[in-house]
């Protein structure tokens, strides 16, 4: 995988938190009309090796299976093929090493904010008053103080978003997965989430993996950005982010550097073919062109 | 006066003027000849009725009996429907989908056009009763159980299992919680269904009950006592079905308690979260509630099958005077 400019997606195992090898998932995609069962393959010999720490970007065009990959790191998703090792042990499926957090902002309605934070807390089997320190702690970390026994509903998508990063971190995983967690909101409170989020991450000091389509989300955010293509999912290539941290509240949006990382990123996912064209060519042009062609 | 106070007064007026207008018309249309006062009275003779039969304290024994048969059948129809919805909305996708005609054939059956292989199953004492009115409340339980636990957001229900939590775990902490608010609306409508056909069914075949109370008087020529029971059962199911209302919306309306309470400011509503001993408490009520009422209907059945001349002194006690209307 190792390309010219790019760096080997393998970094050597003994400094790695997360090490992904030779993933492969495939769909079965039903058509009508009798025609055979399409495959579609989502992921493709995905090796990856996250270090301990590292905030790592996974960023790519739509199909080309990121938010499948962070469901197997999860472990909600199986691959067909390969493995995830997490400090050296092979996962089976979910567990509270790993906190997520989705795009939708996944509340539990019902709940308080501090019965949200404290959700993983009682999975954990962890005892009342300590729950109730730990849930003020992250509440606070996420700048929340004072909303502890509001609902969801009375909180803007922004502030619902800190809720779910507070809920996947109060149960103290150490791996820490998001799959475009700010797409929901504005640009304005976008940038505010992700200086909070960079500020979280030194304090807290977790291993994250993030996934995103937004270029300047990546470049702002990574430590590294694997740029994946699409159809087969695969990685593209692995661009270093060597801009100065911390980088939360400071001008590095409009920096050169930034500048570059930004064009550097946007090559990758040109040169990346969106749909194969031939393949709707190969039709006939009556199929390809009635309506149900395109379900 | 506090324009908001003036305001909710207003409010209040406007939504009771329907029903004093009907009343004002019950009252006026006999008294005025435009119907026949002996076939219905007006409503300031039929007042007084349900007073005596307060005070004689028939009504109250016919209320108990009414109320303790609609729990037993609700609570024997939740207890039925819950586990089954959940299942079947969950574990069974499949399962559920090859049920559902079946099922809605099956919640289409009026239990009264087969009241005869009802009494066959059941006898003709409370079983019957009682069976009937779960058979018709469990249906809605059941449909919006299913429902309720089919509509839990998938992405609520993933965030859940990246926590690794067991089933038991999600059924409790999230399928169950989300579904709730559905599962509650089954339950109002199965309990206003109910009070429907129970009285039904105690006009049917019964010795006591608010069914029983109209049906005997109507067998009597009681004609002011018809108004009353009937009254007060309309009465009943009104208050049974706001009780049950409010409880919802104070249970589970997070989106409406949200919208009480904006963002700086504005009147304070919360939702109300019962405690452990709360719950306990409660379930303790009802349960000693079906116990005593048991016990207490149990001792009326055999009063009223005694024959009239042994339990004439009883009879008067259940506000039935002369005849016990052929049962």
């Amino acid at each position: 995988m190792a390309t010219l400019h790019g760096i080997s997606p393998i970094v050597g195992e003994e400094n790695s938190k997360i090490v992904v090898r030779g993933i492969n998932r495939t769909f079965h995609l039903k058509k009508g009309g009798g025609e055979p069962a399409r495959e579609f393959v989502a992921l493709k010999d995905i090796d990856l090796d996250v270090r301990k720490g590292e905030f790592l970007v996974l960023v790519g065009p739509s199909g080309c299976g990121k938010s499948t990959l962070l469901d197997i790191l999860a472990g909600l998703a199986h691959p067909n093929s390969g493995e995830v090792r997490i400090d050296g042990k092979t996962i089976t499926g979910p567990a509270l090493d790993r906190g997520i957090v989705l795009q939708g902002y996944a509340l539990f309605p019902w709940r308080t904010v501090r019965k949200n934070v404290e959700f993983g807390l009682e999975i954990k089997k962890v005892p009342k008053a300590q729950r109730r320190d730990i849930s003020d702690r992250f509440i606070k970390l996420v700048g929340l103080d004072g909303f502890a026994d509001r609902y969801p509903h009375e909180l803007s998508g922004g502030m619902k978003q800190r809720v779910a990063i507070a809920r996947a971190l109060a149960y103290d995983p150490e791996v820490l997965l998001m799959d475009e967690p700010f797409a929901a909101v504005d640009a304005q409170t976008r940038e505010n989430l992700q200086d909070e989020l960079l500020r979280i991450w030194e304090e807290t000091k977790k291993t994250i993996v993030f996934v995103t389509h937004s270029i300047e989300e990546a470049a702002f955010l990574g430590d590294r950005v694997a740029v994946l293509s699409a159809n087969p999912g695969q990685v593209k290539e692995i661009v270093k982010v060597d801009l100065p941290r911390p980088r939360h509240n400071s001008d590095i949006r409009s920096s050169p550097e930034f500048g570059w990382v930004r064009h550097k990123i946007w090559e990758l996912l040109q040169n990346t073919p969106h749909e194969p064209r031939a393949q709707v060519d190969s039709r006939p042009v009556a199929d390809a062109i009635s309506p149900s062609a395109a379900l | 006066m506090h324009p908001a106070l003036k305001e909710t007064i207003g409010y209040h007026a406007l939504r009771g003027s329907g029903v004093t207008l009907f009343l004002l018309l019950w009252e006026l249309a006999p008294r005025l000849g435009w119907i026949d006062p002996y076939f219905v009275p007006p409503f300031s003779r039929v007042l007084p009725e349900i007073g005596r039969l307060w005070q004689e304290g028939a009504l109250q024994l016919h209320l108990v009996v009414s109320i303790w048969r609609a729990a037993c059948g609700l609570v024997l129809a939740a207890l039925i429907a819950l586990p089954v919805g959940l299942l079947l909305g969950e574990r069974f996708a499949a399962l559920s989908e090859a049920l559902d005609p079946v099922l809605r054939v099956l919640s289409q059956v009026n239990p009264f056009t087969l009241m005869p292989v009802f009494v066959l199953f059941f006898g003709i004492g409370e079983t019957a009763k009682v069976a009937v009115v779960a058979w018709v409340s469990l249906w809605p339980i059941l449909f919006y159980t299913i429902t309720g636990v089919r509509g839990v957001d998938p992405v609520q229900v993933k965030s859940a299992a990246s926590l690794g939590v067991t089933q038991t775990e999600l059924l409790l902490k999230v399928l169950l919680p989300a579904s709730l608010p559905t599962i509650a609306v089954g339950v109002r409508i199965g309990a206003t269904i109910t009070f429907y056909i129970l009285v039904a069914a105690e006009m049917l075949g019964s010795s006591a009950g608010l069914g029983f109370l109209v049906h005997n008087s109507a067998m009597n020529y009681q004609i002011p006592r018809i108004y009353a029971g009937a009254t007060f059962i309309v009465l009943l199911g009104f208050l049974l079905n706001r009780t049950l209302q409010l409880l919802e919306r104070n249970l589970f309306d997070w989106q409406l308690a949200a919208a009480y309470r904006p963002h700086g400011g504005g009147y304070q509503r919360s939702l109300w979260q019962p405690g452990r001993l709360t719950v306990a408490a409660g379930s303790a009520f009802l349960l000693l509630f079906l116990i005593l009422g048991g016990v207490e209907v149990q001792k009326i059945d055999r009063e009223a099958a005694q024959p009239a001349s042994e339990s004439g002194g009883h009879s008067h006690h259940l506000g039935t005077p002369v005849d016990n209307g052929g049962f």
